[in-house]
């Protein structure tokens, strides 16, 4: 779907510095503890796939953005459209032991991946 | 190096008195200075702002007029869909963990005789048989965690190395206590090991994952969300 092939690291480095205190708090907090994983509606109908699991998303969304800061390939952000928008409605349900805003995470890996012209494939045959 | 070796060093008087002395005192203020800081570098992050008005003020009140049953089965509805119907054993291993990391060393015989001796503090102490019992929850808590984070397959795909050096710093002075307490192996190498590994858990607490131990509260009580507790009144500032 993206026209563009190349990807402008800018336009992402930019997004990650606005939005710097919260992926930073989001991933210095989350334990690993993987109890987000049932409160996925997602998760619980794909047979509990661990890739549809809320901390999986957000740490390999925004978060592999943040540590990476911003230089990724566009295979990498190809990915990561999946994981955000495919893998994710965005019905904010998911449950955080320690209250860490999940949606809002996975709201800034959106972001990244529309300002690179990556959207939800409607019409991609699975 | 073996056990002869380690036991030589360790019976240094030198070295001991350094970390039986100045360490405790540097590790307790590192840690109490570093919580006060991070606390309120994480509070710098939040302010306080009235609550967005979602409904009208009478739709939000707790109905009153529900019966003790309707109660009841509203609650178990509820624990259906949360985290306690969906891992109810896990929210207990982790209770029991979390509560006997924190009460254990604080009412332990022996840090107390310690305290009463140095300062003349009085503290009220469980006895030993409890205390025991209470190390090898903790003890028994981290290998299950370990087992998850080794064998389950969501835990290990979010794992990363920092998470199991964590596990071991905060399990390693109740296991090292424990061997102490129970002569297992040399008595003199597990009691060095056991305040060596008690002060860097302590040094490392406000600077690393540990600090959810205040995180935890501050977003439970103090951030309006869905899932806070009591009347809180702040937000986060992103």
């Amino acid at each position: 779907m993206g026209t563009t092939t190349e990807i402008n690291t800018d336009t992402i480095q930019s997004i990650l510095k606005q939005n710097k205190k919260q992926i930073k708090l989001g991933l210095a907090m989350c334990a690993h503890c993987s109890l987000c994983a049932e409160s996925c509606f997602l998760f619980v109908s794909h047979d509990n796939d661990p890739e549809y699991m809320p901390s999986y998303k957000f740490i390999n969304s925004i978060g592999k953005l943040y540590k990476k800061k911003g230089k990724v390939s566009r295979q990498v952000l190809e990915d990561m459209r999946d994981l955000v928008f495919e893998k994710c409605a965005l019905c904010t349900r998911c449950y955080c032991p320690f209250g860490i805003d999940i949606p809002a995470l996975i709201t800034l890996g959106r972001n990244v991946c529309r300002s690179q012209g990556l959207f939800r494939e409607y019409d991609r045959e699975w | 190096m073996n056990m002869t070796t380690f036991s030589t060093i360790f019976s240094n008087p030198v070295f001991l008195n350094f970390i039986k002395g100045p360490m405790v005192w540097l590790s307790f203020i590192i840690f109490g200075l570093g919580l006060i800081v991070q606390t309120f570098r994480l509070l710098k992050l939040t302010q306080i702002k009235e609550a967005r008005r979602v409904a009208p003020e009478e739709d939000l009140s707790p109905q009153t007029d529900l019966s003790g049953w309707e109660r009841f089965t509203r609650y178990l509805a509820f624990r259906r869909v949360s985290v306690l119907g969906s891992n109810a054993c896990l929210v207990l291993i982790s209770v029991i963990f979390h509560v006997c990391l924190v009460v254990t060393p604080i009412f332990v015989m022996g840090h107390n005789v310690m305290l009463d001796t140095s300062f003349g503090i009085n503290l009220i102490s469980f006895p030993e048989q409890i205390s025991d019992i209470l190390t090898k929850f903790v003890i028994a808590g981290g290998l299950i965690f370990l087992m998850r984070r080794l064998f389950l397959r969501r835990v290990r795909m979010i794992s990363t190395v920092n998470d199991f050096i964590l596990l071991f710093v905060a399990v390693a002075p109740f296991l090292t206590g424990f061997l102490a307490y129970h002569h297992i192996f040399n008595y003199q190498v597990m009691i060095v090991l056991h305040i060596l590994c008690g002060e860097l858990m302590l040094i490392l607490i406000p600077f690393s994952k540990f600090f959810h131990m205040v995180f935890f509260f501050i977003s439970r009580f103090m951030i309006v969300s869905e899932h806070s507790m009591g009347t809180p009144k702040r937000s986060w500032q992103f």
